[in-house]
């Protein structure tokens, strides 16, 4: 016997073909990102959605016999093919043998293939017992026809239906908080009812002809204790009705208690439901910024985000602020960006992402710098200093660009008192209030004005000043026209936007 | 550029900062402060002109000469002094310029109707320089190296002075390039001292004595040009004919 087997494990195990074959099947069934998971989830519910619309029609109308055999036979047997390959791929049986069997070699102790098999049929068992598994049981049992209730499994295969949607599984998330509530309420709902049913049992089974069995009295003992009541059995003597008043105020006390336990539940979680929501949605975006911490800053950085072109996330772990930044309809999280597990929930690996630290503290913004740096070199960091002895603290912990509130402040200043007839233009160019702007334009590869000289483009026609040209980090400023221009440069102009939007609609390959 | 005197008051949390920034960029600072703590801060940090008044006696603010100043800056931690020392100075000295500080929207059209010239909002001008960042990284650096003549490139103001050769003479008559300088804007006195104007607004404008022009250029071709300016021909075009 153990040698059979672990001849077969063996065999299995050197046959790529098999492994190959088991691979291919686990992936298409556990990993939601597989190629080919589209058409197969298509097929399932396909299967589901005809096989629930025949049980319906069945109900009035006799159905054909070729659909009946494709209810019976091909769903059910569909269903039970993916049952059995779910559990086939759930745990790998000849390697636990195989493992099992070096172990005892490398121990010098005889080799029994019971051990391994009772494990792995523990696995099985465990999965077997998982809710989505009970469920895929079920949807298989309706094609056994001679019992006529099976044929109301066939709404197990609606349940079959929960696999896609991602709401039941965070429905179940929450409940599972509050697990101890739920079955202590569970217990004593149990109890009640079997108390009261009992008690009605014995008090009117004889006087009362609608009680004819055990079942009828605690089916009517839950119908009262949930103030349903039906009114299909009712009790007929004073000690009856006495029975039916106390479990009646208990039932209310027990259903508002259980109300207030699922909506505190709720109301706990639904902010972290609707934050990973959130998170899930920008982590679509190809490029976007998580700003760290709602303060004066932020609010004055989003306020000027007009345009809304800017796909933004903020991170902030204060809960008040949090509140005020919700009432603002900004898109926020309650989360310390400080910590690694959160920044990681971002697509760091593909999407551009640009994080903008902004707390009024220094070492909260090093340190947030520092985490995001250690998980990807490419998330851009943009960062508030308040001090500038910390300039050099946050060029090392990587920064990419360092903005000191003050230091912004003293150039207007210096502006004011060197260039007052100037300072309103440049007050204007530099809060983006005013519609003249000091504009990039970028010369791509193939820019049709590549190779061209700088007197074949009339910015005057668009109502552009042309001031420089920006070159391999070095600024040429205001050039011969005779200079031609090469790709890659950054030409700078003064202007307003749809002078700029002009420009860029003519000539083609630059932004 | 002769060295400019300022007055400062307020040394708190955002005043010390920018008080350094500014003697760092060459400036000459005179702290005025109410609070002991933050006058004895002063002293240590090497402003050894400042001094201690009482911020709500118009003698103490008259004493000051504020007018004697290029320019006042009004930077006290709290918002209610803030505004309260800008509304006693334009009281006291309508014609003065004062730069107010404020860190938020509500301060700043207080400040504003306090009668400070120029209200700089500390997080507005921030939270721009993030979005500039973002969008034009170039030109931002570049914009901060010209204000501050770092390049060596900066921008002028200078007056069309009586009988220059530019008076009566259009915009696109004029070859500014020939001078090495560029021509940003101007103000046109006829219209308004404090209207500025980008050359790209797209007026045709004729220049005349008195108009206020902004270029920008290397320093040394600026002050050339500036004293060029005074001449009653045309340099260039001499060269050319």
């Amino acid at each position: 016997m153990n040698e059979t087997l672990l001849t077969i494990a063996r065999k299995l195990h050197n046959s790529s073909r098999y492994r190959k074959a088991k691979l291919a099947i686990r992936d298409l069934l556990t990993n939601p990102q597989n190629d080919y998971r589209k058409y197969f989830d298509l097929t399932i519910v396909f299967l589901i959605v005809t096989s629930v619309i025949i049980l319906i029609y069945e109900v009035k109308h006799p159905v054909p016999l070729w659909i009946e055999y494709y209810d019976l036979y091909f769903v059910s047997l569909v269903f039970a093919v993916e049952y059995l390959l779910r559990l086939w791929v759930v745990n790998d049986v000849s390697e636990m043998i195989l493992d099992e069997y070096r172990d005892s070699r490398f121990l010098g102790k005889p080799f029994r293939a019971k051990k391994p098999l009772k494990k792995a049929f523990r696995q099985k068992l465990r999965y077997m017992l998982t809710p989505s598994a009970i469920i895929d049981l079920l949807a298989i049992f309706p094609a056994y026809r001679p019992v006529r209730v099976l044929r109301i499994f066939v709404l197990f295969r609606v349940l079959k239906l929960l696999r896609y949607t991602k709401s039941i599984n965070q429905f179940i998330e929450v409940l599972k908080n509050k697990q101890f509530e739920l079955y202590t309420l569970l217990f004593l709902l149990a109890f009640m009812v079997m108390t009261a049913g009992i008690a009605i049992y014995v008090l009117e089974e004889r006087i009362n002809p609608n009680i004819e069995s055990l079942f009828d009295a605690i089916y009517w003992a839950l119908i009262t204790i949930s103030t349903v009541g039906f009114g299909d059995i009712a009790p007929v003597t004073d000690e009856g009705r006495t029975i039916s008043i106390i479990i009646i105020v208990f039932g209310i006390a027990m259903i508002s208690f259980a109300t207030s336990v699922i909506v505190s539940a709720f109301s706990e979680k639904l902010n972290e439901v609707k934050e990973s929501r959130i998170i899930e949605k920008i982590n679509k975006s190809e490029s976007f910024l998580i700003i760290c911490g709602y303060g004066q800053m932020t609010k004055m950085f989003l306020r000027q985000n007009h345009n809304g072109n800017q796909d933004y996330i903020i991170l902030e772990k204060d809960s008040e602020r949090v509140e005020a930044a919700r009432r603002m309809g900004y898109d926020v999280v309650h989360e310390d960006a400080s910590r690694t597990e959160v920044l990681q929930r971002f697509n760091t690996k593909y999407a551009k992402i640009t994080l903008l630290c902004l707390t009024n503290s220094d070492v909260e913004n090093i340190y947030i710098t520092l985490t995001a740096k250690s998980i990807s070199k490419k998330i851009e960091v943009i960062v508030r200093a308040n001090a500038q002895n910390m300039v050099k603290k946050f060029e090392y912990a990587g920064a990419d660009h360092i903005l000191l509130p003050h230091d912004v402040v003293n150039n207007m200043i210096h502006i004011a008192i060197t260039q007052p007839t100037m300072y309103k233009a440049l007050h204007a160019v530099l809060t983006g209030k005013d519609a003249a702007q000091i504009y990039e334009i970028h010369m791509h590869r193939y820019s049709d004005l590549a190779g061209k000289t700088l007197s074949d483009i009339d910015f005057k026609a668009f109502k552009l000043l042309f001031l420089g040209i920006h070159r391999n980090g070095e600024f040429l400023f205001n050039p011969a026209p005779d200079t031609i221009i090469e790709p890659n440069d950054v030409l700078l102009v003064i202007g307003r936007g749809i002078s700029l939007q002009h420009f860029e609609e003519i000539h083609k390959g630059v932004a | 550029m002769s060295v400019k005197n300022i007055l400062v008051f307020g040394y708190g949390a955002h005043g010390r900062h920018i008080a350094k920034g500014l003697l760092d960029d060459g400036y000459l600072l005179k702290i005025v402060e109410e609070k002991e703590e933050n006058y004895q801060r002063a002293i240590e940090d090497g402003f050894t002109e400042s001094v201690r008044i009482d911020m709500s006696s118009d003698e103490a603010l008259l004493e000051l000469d504020p007018q004697s100043y290029d320019q006042v800056v009004c930077i006290m931690d709290d918002e209610h002094y803030n505004v309260f020392i800008t509304l006693s100075l334009s009281s006291l000295f309508p014609e003065l310029s004062i730069v107010a500080i404020s860190d938020s929207i509500h301060t700043s059209s207080k400040l504003k109707l306090a009668g400070a010239s120029k209200v700089i909002d500390l997080y507005e001008v921030s939270a721009n320089r993030i979005h500039n960042i973002l969008n034009r990284p170039v030109a931002t650096q570049l914009l901060k190296d010209f204000v501050m003549s770092k390049t060596g490139i900066s921008f002028m103001e200078m007056e069309v002075p009586k009988g220059s050769f530019l008076h009566g003479k259009k915009i696109d008559d004029v070859d500014f390039s020939c001078y090495d300088v560029l021509l940003v804007g101007l103000v046109d006195k006829s219209v308004n001292v404090h209207s500025f104007e980008f050359v790209t607004a797209g007026h045709e404008h004729t220049l005349e004595s008195g108009d206020i022009i902004v270029c920008m250029g290397e320093v040394e071709k600026l002050r050339n040009f500036k004293k060029l300016l005074h001449r009653k021909v045309d340099l260039c075009r001499e060269v050319k004919a």
